[in-house]
C-alpha cells in the first residue's frame, strides 16, 4: 500500500505548503539516490491559494480543465483517467508530478456541499491510481473545510507542521483532535497522525526553546515530534526562485533537517513496501 | 536527465541513503516481474499484436485514437447488431446473444454465427465468466510509460482487456470498480519471442495472423523499429524480403516462438502476406486456413479478394481453390489478351465442375446468407437458369 502523507493545520504560514514540497521532492530524490525501481512521488495541491501548485510548475493559472478542481467535478467513474489528464510534470523532476489547485476549488466547496459522497471525490479517484507512485503528498488548505476533509480521507498518514509559538501549540491537541474524528467518523482506520513538524525554530529566541522542551516532554506530543526545521532566509529566496530548497541552497540548516525528516518518512516507505 | 541533480544535492542525498536508511535501500530495488491491479484505462493494446480481437476497421480507429475503446466497443455491437437483423435473431443487449440453454432451437443456430457475432459472443460469455467468478489470469503488461502519463502495453491477454469493458459500459450488474489484474513486466524484459509463444500456444491463431507473427519475430531480429502505434500491412510485408538465413543465430528462437513449426511452413506462412489487403482481412476474420490461401498468392492480386470471398461463401476445400486458382493462371497464362475471357464466366464455368459436392439446401442457405433476402435469392436462381439455358443452346448451335 503506498503512504499518502498529508500535511495540515488550520493555522496558516506555518510551512504546510513548503513543507510539503520539499519533503515531495526529497522522497523522489532519496528513492532515486538508492536506486528504487519506483521513484514516483505524486503531490496534491488542494489549497485554493495554489502556493505549492506556483513554486513546483511555475504556473498558477489552472482552471476548470486542468487541476484538482476539474477532478472534483468530474463523474465519479471518469474521475480517475481525469485525475491522471490533469497531472502536471514538476519542474523540479520529472519523477514529481502535481495534481495542481486552481483558485475555482473555493466555490468547488461550495458546489459539492450536499452531494452524496462529495468528501470521497478526491480519495476515491486517487485510491485508483495510488498504486503506481512510491509516495503521494497532499498540502492542505489552513483551515478545516471541506477540501481539508477531502485531503485526510485519502491519506494514511498526517503530518502537523506548527511553530513553536505558544497559541500554536495550545491549537495542536484540536488538529490531532480533528484528525482522530476523520478516523472515527468516516470509518478511516488507516489515517494516523504520523508526526509533528515543528518548523520556523529559532534557537535564539528562548521561548521557541521552551516549547520545543516543553514539546518533547509531553507524554504524547514527544513522541510524535518527527523533526525540526530551524527558521532560514534560503527558504523564502527558494520560494521567490521557484526552486526547492535542496536545489537552491543544500547547505542550509532547513535542508539538512528536510533531508533528515525526508529520510524519516522514506523508512516508513519500508513498512509496507514500494 | 534529471533537472537541478547538482553534486551538492548528490553528497546531501548520499547522508540521507547512506546513514539512515542503510539495508532498508534493498527493499526499494524490487526490479521483479510482480502482479498489480492497474486502472483500466491505463491499460491498452499492443497494436502490433498479430492477433486481432477486434475487426481490423475498428482496430485502426481504436489505435489512432478516433474512438475510445467504449466507442470501440459500440461500434462493434452495432456491426453485429446490423448482421443478426439480417439473419432474423435481432438483440438490444449484449447479454441476449448468450444462448439460451431451455431452447434447443437457438443452439442449432449457434452454428451460422458470422465470425462477428461469434467474436461478440465469446467476448460476452468471458466477461460474464470475468463478473461470476473473477478474472482468476492476470494480463501481462509493459510499462511504457512517458513523464505523467502512466501506461502500460498488453503484451498478452487483449481479449480480457476487450471482455473487462464490455462487462464495465454494456453489461448489467458490474460490482467492479474499474481496475484489472496485470503482471507488470519491466520495459528491459519485454519480449516479442514472449508473445509469440503466448499466442501460438493457444488455439484460434489465424494463418494470417500467424503471418504477422513471422513478420514481426523477422523484422525484430533484422533491426526494424517495431512502431508503437497501428500499423498497415506494408508493414508486415517488409518482411518478404527477409528470411531465417541472413539471422540463423535466431533461427531455432523464430521457429520454436511460432510454435515449433518447420522452417519451410514458415515460408509459407510469411508468404501470405502477399496476399491483397482486402483479401487479407477477409481471410484473418473467417480464420481461412493456410492450405487454402497459398493457391490464391499464386493469382494476379486484383482477384485474392473474389477468390478468398468465394472460399469463405462456398466453403470450398483446398484442392477445388488450387483448382480454381490454377484454372485462372493457366486462362492467364496461355490466352492471347484480345481473346481474354471475362472472369466471371470463368468462374461460373468452374463452378459447373464442383455442382456433385453441393446440395440444394446448401445453395439455398449460401444464397441466402449472401442476398439476405429470399425474393433476390430466387431472382438470382432464375437469372442463372436463363443464362444455363441460353449456353445450353448455344452449346448446341457449336
Amino acid at each position: 500500500m503506498t503512504r499518502v502523507f498529508v500535511f495540515t493545520n488550520h493555522k496558516g504560514g506555518v510551512g504546510k505548503s513548503t513543507s510539503a514540497t520539499n519533503v515531495a521532492l526529497g522522497i523522489t530524490q532519496v528513492l532515486r539516490h538508492a536506486h528504487a525501481s519506483n521513484c514516483r512521488v505524486l503531490l496534491i495541491d488542494t489549497d485554493s491559494q495554489g502556493h505549492a501548485s506556483l513554486v513546483t510548475t511555475g504556473k498558477k493559472d489552472y482552471g476548470a480543465d486542468n487541476s484538482l478542481y476539474t477532478v472534483l467535478m468530474a463523474e465519479r467513474q471518469n474521475a480517475p483517467q481525469t485525475l491522471m489528464n490533469c497531472l502536471v510534470e514538476s519542474l523540479w523532476d520529472q519523477e514529481l508530478h502535481v495534481l495542481p489547485a486552481s483558485p475555482m476549488l473555493e466555490g468547488a466547496e461550495r458546489e459539492l456541499m450536499g452531494i452524496a459522497g462529495a468528501p470521497y471525490r478526491l480519495a476515491d479517484p486517487l485510491s485508483k491510481i495510488v498504486g503506481q507512485y512510491a509516495a503521494v503528498v497532499i498540502d492542505t488548505r489552513p483551515s478545516f473545510s471541506l477540501m481539508t476533509e477531502m485531503g485526510l480521507l485519502a491519506a494514511t498518514d498526517a503530518i502537523i507542521p506548527v511553530e513553536p509559538r505558544y497559541l500554536e501549540t495550545v491549537g495542536l491537541t484540536s488538529v490531532i483532535q480533528k484528525i482522530n474524528d476523520i478516523r472515527e467518523g468516516w470509518r478511516h482506520p488507516n489515517l494516523r497522525v504520523s508526526g509533528l513538524l515543528v518548523t520556523k525554530m529559532d534557537h535564539r529566541i528562548r521561548g521557541h526553546n521552551h516549547l520545543l522542551a516543553e514539546l518533547k516532554a509531553h507524554p504524547v506530543l514527544g513522541k510524535l515530534l518527527l523533526g525540526v526545521i530551524p527558521v532560514n532566509e534560503a527558504v523564502s529566496y527558494a520560494h521567490h526562485n521557484h526552486q526547492s530548497l535542496f536545489q537552491y541552497d543544500p547547505r542550509s540548516s532547513a535542508s539538512k533537517a528536510y533531508v533528515q525528516i525526508v529520510g524519516t518518512l522514506v523508512r516508513y516507505l519500508t513498512k509496507v513496501g514500494v | 536527465m534529471v533537472k537541478g541533480t547538482t553534486n551538492r544535492i548528490d553528497d546531501l542525498l548520499a547522508s540521507v541513503t547512506g546513514d539512515l536508511l542503510g539495508e532498508v535501500t534493498q527493499t526499494f530495488q524490487n526490479h521483479t516481474i510482480r502482479v498489480e491491479r492497474i486502472l483500466l484505462e491505463m491499460v491498452r493494446p499492443d497494436p502490433v499484436q498479430p492477433r486481432r480481437v477486434l475487426p481490423e476497421s475498428i482496430h485502426l480507429r481504436f489505435h489512432n485514437s478516433h474512438v475510445t475503446p467504449t466507442q470501440a466497443l459500440r461500434e462493434l455491437v452495432q456491426l453485429v447488431q446490423i448482421a443478426a437483423r439480417q439473419r432474423g435473431r435481432p438483440f438490444n443487449s449484449v447479454v441476449e446473444l448468450l444462448p439460451n440453454t431451455d431452447d434447443e432451437r437457438e443452439q442449432e443456430t449457434n452454428t451460422l454465427l458470422s465470425p462477428e457475432e461469434q467474436l461478440l459472443l465469446d467476448l460476452v460469455n468471458l466477461a460474464i465468466t470475468i463478473r461470476d467468478d473473477g478474472q482468476v489470469n492476470p494480463l501481462t503488461v509493459v510499462d511504457v510509460s512517458q513523464g505523467v502519463t502512466r501506461l502500460f502495453r498488453i503484451e498478452t491477454g487483449e481479449r480480457r482487456y476487450w471482455a473487462t469493458w464490455l462487462l464495465r459500459d454494456f453489461i448489467p450488474n458490474y460490482t467492479g470498480d474499474g481496475m484489472i489484474p496485470c503482471i507488470l513486466v519491466p520495459e528491459k524484459q519485454s519480449s516479442i519471442f514472449r508473445q509469440a509463444k503466448e499466442n501460438t500456444a493457444r488455439s484460434g491463431l489465424t494463418a494470417v495472423a500467424l503471418a504477422r507473427q513471422a513478420a514481426l519475430l523477422l523484422l525484430t531480429v533484422h533491426g526494424y523499429e517495431i512502431p508503437a502505434y497501428a500499423v498497415g500491412n506494408d508493414f508486415y510485408r517488409q518482411a518478404l524480403q527477409l528470411d531465417l538465413r541472413s539471422r540463423r543465430e535466431y533461427t531455432d528462437a523464430i521457429l520454436s516462438a511460432m510454435g515449433g513449426m518447420k522452417k519451410g511452413y514458415f515460408s509459407e506462412i510469411k508468404a501470405l502476406l502477399r496476399l491483397a489487403d482486402e483479401a487479407l482481412e477477409i481471410a484473418d476474420r473467417h480464420g481461412i486456413e493456410e492450405g487454402k490461401l497459398r493457391h490464391v498468392i499464386a493469382v494476379a492480386p486484383e482477384l485474392h479478394a473474389e477468390i478468398v470471398r468465394q472460399i469463405v461463401d462456398f466453403n470450398l476445400t483446398s484442392r477445388q481453390v488450387k483448382e480454381l486458382c490454377e484454372g485462372d493462371r493457366m486462362q492467364t497464362d496461355e490466352d492471347d489478351p484480345l481473346e481474354r475471357l471475362p472472369a466471371a464466366a470463368l468462374k461460373i464455368a468452374k463452378v459447373t465442375q464442383s455442382i456433385s459436392s453441393t446440395s440444394a439446401q446448401d445453395l439455398v442457405r449460401a444464397l441466402l446468407k449472401q442476398e439476405g433476402d429470399a425474393a433476390i435469392a430466387r431472382a438470382r436462381l432464375q437469372a442463372m437458369r436463363k443464362l444455363l439455358s441460353e449456353a445450353e443452346r448455344l452449346l448446341g448451335t457449336e
